[in-house]
């Protein structure tokens, strides 16, 4: 089965973490479906799935033309009251009678995509991974960006962030059921293509989707608490001020960010190789950990000056 | 979305929504459905209506057994009033009135149901419900670019014919038509009016309170996971029709008020009306686990269930 998707994750849109209560008010959306969340390891707030219609072509590597029909499902989540994702996710199967069916037909499923005309897997695979599409063909990004600007919207933030975080994108592909390989090779699964794009590549030997997706959505949230540290600490550090001015730019990230790093709370283990290969290389973790020491390092230098100081 | 599933077998009660099962007969038969003028036509008017009917009610039962293969099949049968559109007299009156006739018929009346029900059933917003539910038909190089427009308060099976007001460079007298998505070489274009009104004001069309209905006799809406419109024995009478139950059990006796299928005798004049309907029908999402539980619930006593919800719903139409 073949699957994809893609996650935008940003800072939410409020001054301060928000509580549980104002987290499930702006992931309530939906009539009658209620948010799912729990709250170990980690706050954690999923709105219900919403169905985007499609009927359009897809994108693929060698710019040819097929169609596809059918619904992408989407959901908001919050996590630890402090960052905000919009998810899309489809299964893209062939069209039995490869032709246009009613309505109805493609409703019975849910995110799910047919495909009218001949193609190659890998073609597509990579095409979905494209950064730049042609302009007719299914945007995905799109989609996904007006999901998480629901969030964003909503009433219950007050639209006064704590700090300036750009929202990142990671756009991926799976091969689901596939006996091949257990887990992809390292290294080449996880790509930085631009400032705000990543793409992944994931084959996988089971059939469950929501782990998958929920397995792209805690790689899209460390991958952007990663790039945030790492900008915060580069404009601080290279900042022409004072050692305590510079720390003092550092304290957003302490008071927001450092306590939502937690790879793999939520994925079953199945899923866990594919974590473990990423902390081999390019070791999300390993950066993590040296940045949260740089900052420490920073705080505790700045309070030995301020202690060493002379007083009155 | 599953709970993380850790081998120590932790899992929070809150991650998870409980989807509340409704009881289910095999087939669900909609003995009529009617409106104000029916009753002022008086009462051997409507014992004739049941008698058209009766027949075709007794076939659907035979035929219950036949297509799939049921000993003893649970068949429910169920009458709409209109209590949204019109005025009516006396609840007890009027009940009464539609029993006797059906009685006289040879019927039997399972359940009484209101079509204000449809809208507001004993609390819950259906109406709302439903039509957050909607996902449209795509027309050709939808491609998620921009967002789906389906706030006017109508919906429809296909491309629209382009505005004149909004293309004043089109000449006069030339016009582009619509077109069906899924024609069958050429089109049959439906635009239904889903509403009108605003806000807590909306008036829900008939298409789609019909579509709520079908909705309900398939068993598959939930709010939040809880049943709806749960049918209540009928009770004593209120003398206000919105005080009554939406669903109201008339034979203790009867089997379940949904089912996996439903078959109704119409008469002619409602075939445009079903036709929106089904067009309503087939641009409304389903949650999925509502879908998953009937449809392992089939599987578990072997009864045939198409995956689409429109094709699980066949009619009669007959003439007055």
């Amino acid at each position: 089965m073949l699957a994809f998707g893609e996650v935008q994750t940003g800072l939410l849109q409020n001054s301060t973490a928000l509580s549980r209560e104002r987290a499930l008010q702006a992931l309530n959306f939906v009539t009658g479906e209620s948010v799912r969340h729990s709250a170990r390891p980690i706050a954690h707030a999923v709105s219900a799935d919403r169905l985007d219609s499609v009927d359009c072509l897809l994108p693929t590597a060698s710019r040819g033309h097929i169609r596809g029909v059918g619904t992408l499902a989407s959901h908001a989540t919050i996590v630890g009251g402090q960052v905000a994702q919009g998810s899309t996710y489809a299964t893209i199967l062939p069209s039995a009678e490869n032709r246009r069916m009613p309505w109805s037909h493609y409703l019975a499923g849910h995110g799910q995509i047919e495909t009218i005309g001949k193609y190659r897997r890998a073609d597509l695979m990579t095409g979905l991974l494209r950064p730049d599409p042609d302009e007719s063909t299914l945007d995905t990004s799109a989609i996904t960006g007006r999901m998480l600007d629901t969030i964003q919207r909503s009433a219950s933030l007050d639209r006064r962030p704590p700090l300036r975080a750009p929202r990142t994108r990671l756009r991926w592909v799976a091969s689901l059921n596939d006996g091949a390989t257990a887990a992809t090779a390292p290294g080449e699964a996880f790509t930085v293509v631009t400032d705000e794009l990543r793409t992944l590549r994931l084959t996988v030997r089971g059939e469950d989707l929501d782990a998958v997706v929920a397995l792209c959505e805690d790689l899209a949230l460390h991958d952007w608490l990663l790039t945030t540290l790492l900008s915060i600490l580069d404009t601080a550090l290279t900042s022409n001020r004072s050692r305590n001015q510079k720390t003092e730019r550092l304290r957003p990230a302490v008071d927001h960010l450092l306590h939502l790093w937690m790879p793999a709370a939520r994925i079953p283990e199945e899923l866990l190789p594919v974590w473990e290969a990423l902390e081999r290389h390019p070791g999300f973790s390993r950066q993590w950990d040296a940045s949260v020491a740089r900052i420490r390092d920073q705080v505790t230098m700045s309070t030995l000056a301020l202690l060493e100081s002379p007083t009155d | 979305m599953t709970a993380a599933q850790s081998s120590t077998g932790y899992a929070e009660t809150t991650a998870e929504t409980k989807f509340e099962q409704a009881p289910l007969a095999h087939l669900s038969v909609e003995l009529g459905h009617l409106y104000m003028e029916d009753f002022t036509l008086g009462f051997d008017h409507l014992v004739e209506h049941f008698g058209r009917v009766a027949p075709w009610s007794a076939a659907a039962r035979t035929l219950t057994k036949e297509r799939w293969g049921v000993k003893e099949p649970r068949v429910s049968t169920c009458f709409l009033i209109d209590d949204y559109f019109a005025r009516l007299g006396d609840p007890k009156d009027i009940i009464d009135l539609v029993m006797e006739a059906a009685d006289k018929a040879g019927l039997t009346i399972d359940y009484i149901a209101r079509e204000s029900g449809c809208a507001l059933a004993d609390g819950v917003d259906l109406g709302r419900l439903v039509s957050d539910r909607l996902v449209a038909d795509p027309t050709p190089s939808t491609n998620g670019s921009r967002p789906p427009t389906n706030k006017t308060g109508w919906l429809c099976n296909g491309r629209r014919s382009p505005d004149a007001a909004a293309a004043p460079a089109m000449s006069f007298g030339s016009w582009e038509a619509p077109e069906q998505n899924a024609k069958n070489r050429h089109s049959i274009f439906l635009d239904v009016e889903l509403w009108d009104g605003r806000g807590p004001e909306r008036r829900w069309s008939l298409p789609f309170l019909a579509a709520i209905w079908q909705l309900l006799r398939l068993g598959l809406l939930r709010y939040d996971g809880r049943l709806v419109a749960r049918p209540q024995d009928a009770g004593d009478y209120s003398d206000d029709w919105s005080e009554l139950p939406a669903v109201m059990r008339m034979n203790p006796n009867a089997e379940p008020f949904s089912a996996y299928h439903t078959f109704s005798v119409l008469d002619s004049r409602f075939l445009e009306i079903e036709h929106a309907t089904r067009v309503i029908l087939s641009q409304v999402q389903i949650q999925k686990q509502i879908a998953r539980q009937i449809e392992s619930r089939s599987l578990g006593e072997r009864v045939a269930l198409p995956k689409e919800i429109v094709n699980r719903i066949e009619y009669l139409i007959l003439n007055a």
